[in-house]
C-alpha cells in the first residue's frame, strides 16, 4: 500500500526541521520504521545521554498512535525493561492530530519528568517514591554506562 | 372372357394414364343404380390384370382345380375385383349368402345395393353421394354391417354423443377431396420372399398379375362384435351417413386376432400363396383399413410351385379415397391427451396408432419422402426415422414422436443452434418477412402520427382482428403435417406429362392422411404483440382501438362473433351463464396492465386521441366505480370506451367471484370487444391466480402485449396462447404432448413448431431491425454506459469485509456439508446482506447502529445559532476562545487550511461545534469510527476536548450555485453550515459528486437514479435533500395516484435539475421517462436484462438526446461477481431453456461458487 500523503509529509519535516535534541531517520527498506535519538534533557538524570529509540508507524497511523520503543537500556519509571513507554498519548490518549515530532517530544519530556505514580517498571517507580535522590543517581549511572555513546 | 379381354385392354391403358379422372366420372353414377354396377364389375378385374396376357391362364387353371377352396375361388372371382380395396369388407357377408353360391354374386350385390340406398336415404344421403368414388367401389357393401354392429351395441349408444359432433364437423373439409379423388398410385415395393402354399403347375406364372387379399373368415361376425365393443364410438354413435366412411372398420375384427395373413391369388382367384409376415403385418393393416390397393405382380416364382417355395412379387399401391377420411383428426386431441395424462391407450387409440405405424412403415417402403413439413431431413434420414418409429411400436406415443419429429441431418444442425440457442431463433420465423408487411393508417380520431413500423402493426394487428386474412400471407404448413407427392409410376407408357405432381399430406402423428393442405391455422382474434420495449406499443395498440372502431366492420362481425363468444364461455366453465342484458354488441376495450402502467396508459391514450373521441376510465383502487355505469353509454355518444385496470384488480375480482355463487364481478360479466393484456408475461404461469383471472375474462378479440413472450421456458409462450385461445396450441396437454415434451428431449422439432406457431400469431420487432429499405426502424439517440468503478472507504472495508468473511466461512461450511441445494434461500439472504453492505453500511446495521436513517431534516443550520450556543457554554470562561470561534468562523470557506489529521489541504471541512477545531470530514469520521470500535471515547483531535459526536460535527458546504440559498447562508462568505447528520457511503458520494458535476454542466438536467433496494432510494433522497435536488420517488409502495403524481413533477418543466429515484422493480417495466437522458444505477441486478430494461425507459421513442447510463460499482465486492454472473446469464438462460431439470439448481449452485470463488 502506497505511503500515505500525511507520513511522507511529516517525514519531511522531520528532516528538514528537526525538533531540538531529537533526531528520526526513516529507515531505507521501510519508510514507517523510524530510528530514533533523543537527548537527554538537561537538568534531568538522563543528561548528557543520547537515547536510541525505534518507531513504528502502524497501517492505521494517524488513527491510532506510532508504537515507539526504547532501545537503549533506562532506569526510569514509567520504561519498562523491555523499553516500552508509559505514556497516555500513545494509548488512550492518542489524538490524528498529534505527530511523530509530538509524540518524541513528549517522550523527552517524559524524561524530565517522570511519573512515578503511573509506573510501568513498578521496582523503578518504588525506588523513584521511597528514595528519589538514589534513584536518579541509579539513573545517572545508567545513562553513563548505557546511553553515553 | 374373350369380350372382357378386349375391354380390358381399353380400360387397362385408361386407367394407368388418368384413372382419376374416370372414376371420377363413373362415381355419381354407380351410387345412383345399379345398372352401371355390371360393368364396374367387368371392368374392374379386366384392370387388375393389367399386363394382358391373363386370359388363357384362366381358362387352363379352371380346369384344374378341383378342391371346395378353389372352387369358392372361383365362385367369386369375378366379383372380388369390386372388393379389391378391402377385401375383407366381404366377410361380414358370408354369413349372410350362401357360401357356396356358384351364381355368382350378382344378386347378393343387388340386394346389397338395395339396402345401401335404404339406409343411406334415411340417415343421410348427401353423405352417400359425396363419398363418391370411394362409395361406390369399396364402401358399397359397409352399411347394412354398420347398421348391425349398431343395433347390437345400440345401449352404448349415448356416451357417444360427442364424437358425433366432432365428426359431423371435421367431415365436411374432407368431403371435397375425397370427391375428386380415386385410387392414385404412391409407389411400388418388391417382396421377395412371399411363399407357395400351394403345389402344382399353372397356379401362376411370371408377369402375371396377383391379387392380393385379406383372409375371409366365416368366424368374423363374433369377433367383430367384441372389436366393436372396443370401438364403439366410431360405429354406434356414427350413425350410418358416416357408416360408409368408416366402413373398414366393421371389419377390422379379422385383424384383432393377430391375423395379419395377406393371401395372393391368381388372377381367377385361386390362392397360391401369401405374403411373408414381416409385409404382411403392415400391409394387411392398410388392406383391412381401405387404405390403399395393392396391385401384385408375380415377378420370379418356379416354373413349378411347391408349398414354401418363394415368390418374388412386385406390388403397385394406390392410395385410396379412404385413406384421406379424416378418422385421426377427431380423435387426435382427445388421444393425445389420454396418452399423456393416463398414459393407456384406448382401443380406438390402438387402431389409429397401428394405422399410424402402418402407413408410416409403407412410406418407409416405397421410399415416399416428404417435400416438406414435420420431417425434413434427408431421404436416408427418413428411413431411419420410418424404422425408428416402428421399432417403438409398443412404446409411448412420446417416442416415437420424437423421433419422427426430425432426421439426423438437422437435428445435428439444430443441436448446435440450441446449444448456442436463441430465443432470436424462435423469433426468427415470426419476423421472417415483416418488413414488408403492409402498412396501415390509423383512423382521424387517432392524434398521433405512426411510424412506419407501426403502421405495419397496425395494419397485421387489424387484419388479425378483422379474421378477413392473414396480414401475413401464413404459407406455412400445420406444423404437424408433412407433405408428399404422388409419385408418377413410371412404367407406365401412357403418362400425362403435363401432369403435376399432386401432393398430399400426412401427419406422422396422428397418422392422418389429407389432400387439402393443411394450413398452420388461426382462428383466434388477436395475437401477441411482442415489440420490444420501448417502440411504442400503447401507442399500436391505441390506434389500433381508434382504427378499428372506424372502420365499423363490426356490422358483418356481429354473427359470427356470437358464436365466437358462446364458445370462449364454454372456455371459462367456472362462468355461470351470464345474466342476460340485451344483446349489444360489445364496444369496450379492457387493458391489462401492471399497477404503475395504469396512469401511463390513460395519459397515451388520451395524448394520442383527438378530444372526445375515447372515454378512458381507470378501474382501480378501493373505491372502484361501477363498470356497468362506466360502461353504459348515453344515447348518442360515440365515444369509445376504454377500462384500463391492473393484474391485481383482476385477481382480486376473480377470487370473490370464485367465492360467491351468485355474485360475478362484473369485469368477468361483460363481454368485452377487445382484451389488451400489458406485459403479458405477467400471466406466464398458467396456474397462477393472475393466469386464471385472465382466462376468465370473456372478450371477441385478445392482444397480449409483451416484449418478451418467452421469459425463460417455452411454456410461458402457453399461457399467452391459452388466453388468445389459439386452438389446439391453448389446450395444454396438446401444447405439451408437441413443444414442451419434444423440447425437453432435445427435439428441434418444437423449436419448429413453436415458430409456425408464432408465424400466425405473434409480430415482433426489435429496435435494431431495419426496414425494406434498410434503414433502422428506430432510430435512437445513443447510449454510453459507463462502468464507474468505485473504492470503499476503509471503514466501508472493514465492515464489508467481515460480513463477507462470515457469510464465506457459512458457505464453505455448507458447501463442504454439501447442503447448498438446501440452504439456498439462506444463502441468498446471506448474499442480499452483502449487496446491501456494498451500496451502504446503515442498510446492513441494526437500527440502534444506524444513524443514517433516523433522523430528518436537509440539517442545516444557521451560523447565528452556533455562535450562541458558543457563547453560551464558554460564558464567563476565556473570551478568547469565541474569539477564535468567531474568527474561524469569517474565515471558513475562504482559506484552504490544513487538515490536522491528513496534514492535506480540506476537504470539505467539518467543525467540532465545541471548539471549532476543524478537520476534514473523511478523517475526523475515520478518526471517530476508529476509536469507536476500540471502545474508546473520540475527542477534538486538536484539543482533545472530548467526547465529540459524529452527528453533532458541522459540515461546511460552498455551495456551487446561486440557485441555493436560504438561512444557513452566511453573508458574504458564500459558506453553508450543515450538520453531519447523515451518513452517507462511497456508492451515495458518488452519485452526489456526478450529479453535482451535472448541475454544474446543465442546470437543468433531468436524472434518473434506479436501484433494487428501497431502503436505498431512501438513502439517495436525504442526499439529494441535503444537496437541495429537487427529487421524486417512484417505488412500489406508493398508490397510483401517487405515482402518477410523481412521474408528472418529474416530467413538468422546470429550470431546476430533478432527480427521480426508482425502485427497479416497480418501475423497471413500462414507464416511460424520456424526458431524462442520465440513467444511475446504483446496483446490480443478477441478469442483465433486467437492469437494460430499466436504462430502456430512458432510452426509448422519444428520446431526443444521447441517454448516458453509469453503473456504479464497488471494486473487489461482489458486486464484481454479479457482473460475471450476468455475462453467464445469457448463457444459463439458453441453458435453462433446455429444459433439464436439475440444469437450473446446477446453475445456481456455481453461480455461488463464482460469488464466493476466489478472484
Amino acid at each position: 500500500m502506497a505511503l500515505p500523503k500525511r507520513i511522507i509529509k511529516e517525514t519531511e519535516r522531520l528532516v528538514a526541521d528537526p525538533a531540538p535534541g531529537i533526531t528520526a531517520a526513516p529507515h531505507e527498506d521501510n519508510l514507517r520504521y523510524f530510528d530514533v535519538t533523543i537527548q537527554g534533557p538537561d537538568g534531568s538524570p538522563f543528561a548528557n545521554g543520547v537515547f536510541k529509540l525505534e518507531l513504528f508507524l502502524p497501517e492505521e497511523y494517524p488513527m491510532t498512535p506510532p508504537k515507539v520503543r526504547f532501545l537503549t537500556k533506562i532506569y526510569h519509571p514509567n520504561i519498562d525493561k523491555l523499553g516500552r513507554i508509559c505514556l497516555d498519548i500513545l494509548k488512550d490518549k492518542w489524538s490524528p492530530a498529534l505527530q511523530i515530532r509530538t509524540v518524541l517530544l513528549s517522550i523527552q519530556a517524559l524524561l524530565s519528568a517522570p511519573n512515578p505514580d503511573d509506573p510501568l517498571a513498578t521496582d523503578v517507580a518504588k525506588h523513584y517514591k521511597e528514595n528519589e535522590k538514589d534513584a536518579q543517581r541509579v539513573s545517572q549511572e545508567w545513562t553513563q554506562l548505557y546511553a553515553s555513546a | 372372357m374373350g369380350s372382357d379381354g378386349t375391354d380390358r385392354n381399353t380400360e387397362d391403358l385408361f386407367f394407368v394414364g388418368s384413372d382419376d379422372e374416370s372414376t371420377a366420372g363413373n362415381a355419381p353414377m354407380n351410387v345412383d343404380g345399379e345398372i352401371y354396377m355390371p360393368q364396374r364389375q367387368y371392368s374392374e378385374p379386366l384392370f387388375l390384370g393389367n399386363e394382358g396376357s391373363g386370359d388363357d391362364c384362366d381358362t387352363n387353371k379352371t380346369s384344374m382345380n378341383l378342391d371346395e377352396e378353389t372352387h369358392e375361388a372361383t365362385s367369386r372371382s369375378r366379383l372380388e375385383p369390386l372388393f379389391l380395396g378391402d377385401s375383407e369388407d366381404d366377410d361380414p357377408l358370408y354369413p349372410t349368402t350362401p357360401s357356396s353360391s356358384s351364381k355368382g354374386k350378382r344378386p347378393m350385390i343387388k340386394e346389397l345395393y338395395e339396402s345401401d340406398t335404404e339406409v343411406g336415404s334415411v340417415a343421410d344421403i348427401p353423405r352417400a353421394s359425396s363419398a363418391s368414388s370411394f362409395s361406390d367401389r369399396v364402401s358399397v357393401s359397409p352399411p347394412p354391417i354398420t347398421e348391425k354392429i349398431k343395433e347390437k351395441r345400440s345401449p352404448k349408444k349415448p356416451p357417444l354423443k360427442k364424437r358425433k359432433l366432432s365428426l359431423s364437423s371435421g367431415l365436411p373439409i374432407v368431403e371435397l377431396d375425397v370427391n375428386t379423388f380415386a385410387a392414385t398410385y404412391i409407389g411400388e415395393f418388391v417382396v421377395s420372399n412371399a411363399w407357395s402354399n400351394v403345389s402344382g403347375n399353372g397356379y401362376v406364372k411370371h408377369n402375371d398379375p396377383v391379387r392380393i387379399e385379406r383372409d375371409q373368415k366365416d368366424g368374423s361376425q363374433p369377433s367383430s362384435s367384441k372389436k366393436g365393443a372396443g370401438k364403439p364410438t366410431t360405429n354406434g354413435k356414427k350413425q350410418l351417413s358416416i357408416a360408409t366412411m368408416f366402413k373398414p372398420q366393421p371389419v377390422q375384427p379379422s385383424k384383432k386376432k393377430a391375423d395379419s395373413i395377406v393371401r395372393l391369388l391368381n388372377s381367377r382367384g385361386f390362392e397360391f400363396g401369401r405374403l411373408p409376415q414381416d409385409v404382411s403385418s403392415w400391409v394387411s393393416k392398410l388392406l383391412d383399413l381401405s387404405i390403399v390397393e395393392l396391385r401384385g405382380k408375380m415377378t420370379d416364382c418356379p416354373e413349378r410351385l411347391s408349398t414354401g417355395a418363394s415368390l418374388i412379387i412386385t406390388i403397385d399401391v394406390y392410395m385410396l379415397p379412404a385413406a384421406f377420411v379424416p378418422v385421426g383428426h377427431t380423435t387426435s386431441e382427445h388421444r393425445s391427451k389420454l396418452n399423456f395424462s393416463e398414459g393407456s391407450e384406448t382401443q380406438g387409440e390402438l387402431e389409429l396408432r397401428e394405422r399410424k405405424m402402418a402407413i408410416l412403415k409403407m412410406f418407409d417402403v416405397l421410399g415416399l419422402k416428404p417435400r416438406a413439413g414435420a420431417i425434413q431431413g434427408g431421404g436416408k434420414n427418413d428411413e431411419r426415422l420410418h424404422q425408428n418409429t416402428l421399432t417403438q411400436i409398443g412404446k409411448q406415443e412420446v417416442k416415437a414422436k420424437e423421433i419422427v419429429g426430425d432426421g439426423e441431418e438437422i437435428e445435428v444442425k439444430e443441436e448446435e443452434d440450441l446449444s448456442k440457442n436463441d430465443l432470436d431463433m424462435i423469433y426468427e420465423k415470426a419476423q421472417h418477412s415483416d418488413c414488408t408487411l403492409g402498412e396501415m393508417e390509423p383512423a382521424d380520431t387517432f392524434n398521433l402520427t405512426l411510424r412506419g413500423y407501426q403502421k405495419q402493426a397496425l395494419f397485421w394487428m387489424q387484419s388479425l382482428e378483422s379474421g378477413k386474412s392473414d396480414a401475413r400471407e401464413a404459407t406455412s404448413m400445420h406444423p404437424l403435417w408433412c407433405q408428399y407427392a404422388f409419385p408418377i409410376k413410371n412404367d407406365s407408357e401412357i403418362i400425362d406429362l403435363t401432369e403435376d405432381e399432386k401432393p398430399f399430406y400426412f401427419n406422422p402423428y396422428s397418422g392422418e392422411l389429407s389432400l387439402t393442405f393443411p394450413k398452420a391455422e388461426r382462428n383466434c382474434q388477436g395475437g401477441i404483440l411482442a415489440y420490444e420495449m420501448g417502440m411504442g406499443k400503447t401507442i399500436m395498440l391505441s390506434s389500433l382501438i381508434h382504427t378499428h372502431l372506424a372502420s365499423g366492420e363490426d356490422v358483418p362481425e356481429a354473427a359470427t362473433a356470437s358464436t365466437k363468444s358462446k364458445q370462449l364461455r364454454l372456455d371459462a366453465a367456472f362462468k355461470p351463464a351470464a345474466r342476460r342484458k340485451p344483446f349489444k354488441s360489445p364496444n369496450a376495450t379492457l387493458i391489462v396492465a401492471p399497477t404503475s402502467l395504469l396512469a401511463q396508459w390513460a395519459n397515451e391514450i388520451d395524448r394520442s386521441s383527438k378530444q372526445g373521441t375515447v372515454k378512458v376510465q381507470i378501474w382501480h383502487g378501493q373505491n372502484r366505480l361501477d363498470l356497468d355505469a362506466a360502461m353504459e353509454d348515453d344515447e348518442g355518444d360515440t365515444s369509445i370506451k376504454i377500462i384500463v385496470t391492473s393484474y391485481g384488480v383482476l385477481v382480486s375480482e376473480h377470487a370473490k367471484s370464485e367465492k360467491s355463487s351468485h355474485w360475478k364481478s362484473p369485469i368477468f360479466e361483460t363481454e368485452w370487444l377487445r382484451v389488451v393484456l400489458d406485459e403479458a408475461h405477467a400471466c406466464k404461469s398458467r396456474t397462477s391466480k393472475t393466469a386464471k383471472a385472465v382466462y376468465a375474462l370473456r372478450a371477441r378479440r385478445r392482444w397480449a402485449v409483451t416484449g418478451t413472450p418467452i421469459v425463460n421456458k417455452l411454456e410461458d409462450l402457453f399461457s399467452l396462447l391459452r388466453f388468445l385461445d389459439f386452438k389446439p396450441w391453448s389446450d395444454f396437454s396438446f401444447f405439451r404432448s408437441f413443444i414442451t415434451v419434444p423440447f425437453l428431449a432435445r427435439d428441434p422439432k418444437a423449436i419448429e413448431v413453436v415458430q409456425v406457431i408464432l408465424e400466425s400469431v405473434l409480430l415482433r420487432r426489435e429496435k435494431n431491425m431495419c426496414d425494406a429499405n434498410g434503414k433502422k426502424i428506430v432510430d435512437l439517440p445513443s447510449k454510453e454506459v459507463v462502468f464507474e468503478n468505485l473504492e470503499f472507504s476503509m471503514a466501508e472495508r472493514k465492515l464489508y469485509d467481515s460480513i463477507y468473511n462470515s457469510v464465506k466461512k457459512n458457505f464453505d461450511q455448507l458447501s463442504a456439508r454439501g447442503l447448498i441445494g438446501k440452504n439456498y434461500t439462506h444463502i441468498l439472504a446471506m448474499l442480499m446482506r452483502l449487496r446491501r453492505a456494498v451500496l451502504h453500511p446503515s442498510l446492513v446495521l441494526s437500527p440502534e447502529e444506524d444513524r443514517a436513517l433516523s433522523l430528518c431534516g436537509d440539517g442545516f443550520i444557521d451560523i447565528k445559532d452556533i455562535l450562541d450556543a458558543f457563547q453560551e457554554n464558554d460564558r464567563g470562561s476565556a473570551s478568547g476562545s469565541r474569539v477564535f470561534a468567531q474568527n474561524a468562523l469569517a474565515n471558513l470557506g475562504e482559506d484552504a487550511s490544513e487538515c490536522p489529521i491528513c496534514m492535506d489541504v480540506m476537504d470539505k471541512p467539518m467543525i467540532v461545534p465545541e471548539c471549532m477545531h476543524q478537520c476534514c470530514k473523511d478523517c475526523i469520521t475515520m478518526f471517530i469510527a476508529t476509536c469507536e470500535e476500540k471502545g474508546q471515547e473520540p475527542g477534538c483531535p486538536t484539543c482533545s476536548r472530548r467526547p465529540i459526536k459524529a452527528n453533532e460535527l458541522i459540515e461546511v458546504v460552498k455551495p456551487q450555485n446561486s440557485a441555493v440559498s436560504g438561512p444557513a447562508m452566511k453573508q458574504g462568505t458564500q459558506v453553508i453550515l450543515r450538520k453531519n447528520n447523515f451518513q452517507s457511503s462511497t456508492k451515495l458520494d458518488a452519485l452526489l459528486q456526478n450529479l453535482l458535476r451535472l448541475r454544474d454542466q446543465d442546470p437543468c438536467f433531468r436524472a434518473v437514479v434506479f436501484s433494487q433496494f428501497t431502503s436505498f432510494l431512501d438513502l439517495i433522497g436525504k442526499a439529494l435533500q441535503r444537496e437541495r435536488f429537487d427529487f421524486y420517488r417512484f417505488d412500489g409502495s406508493m398508490d397510483v395516484k401517487k405515482r402518477a403524481a410523481a412521474l408528472n413533477d418529474f416530467k413538468s418543466t422546470s429550470r431546476t435539475p430533478k432527480v427521480l429515484t426508482v425502485s427497479l422493480k416497480a418501475g423497471g417495466v413500462g414507464l416511460n421517462l424520456t424526458n431524462a437522458n442520465h440513467v444511475f444505477m446504483m446496483d446490480c441486478w443478477w441478469n442483465a436484462a433486467t437492469e437494460n430494461q430499466a436504462i430502456d425507459r430512458v432510452h426509448r421513442l422519444g428520446q431526443q438526446k444521447t441517454v448516458y447510463v453509469k453503473h456504479f460499482i464497488i471494486s473487489n465486492t461482489i458486486e464484481g461477481k454479479i457482473l460475471q454472473i450476468q455475462k453467464r446469464k445469457t448463457a444459463i438462460v439458453k441453458e435453462a431453456f433446455r429444459g433439464s431439470g436439475t440444469g437450473a439448481e446446477k446453475e445456481s449452485v456455481e453461480n455461488l461458487k463464482i460469488m464466493f470463488g476466489e478472484e
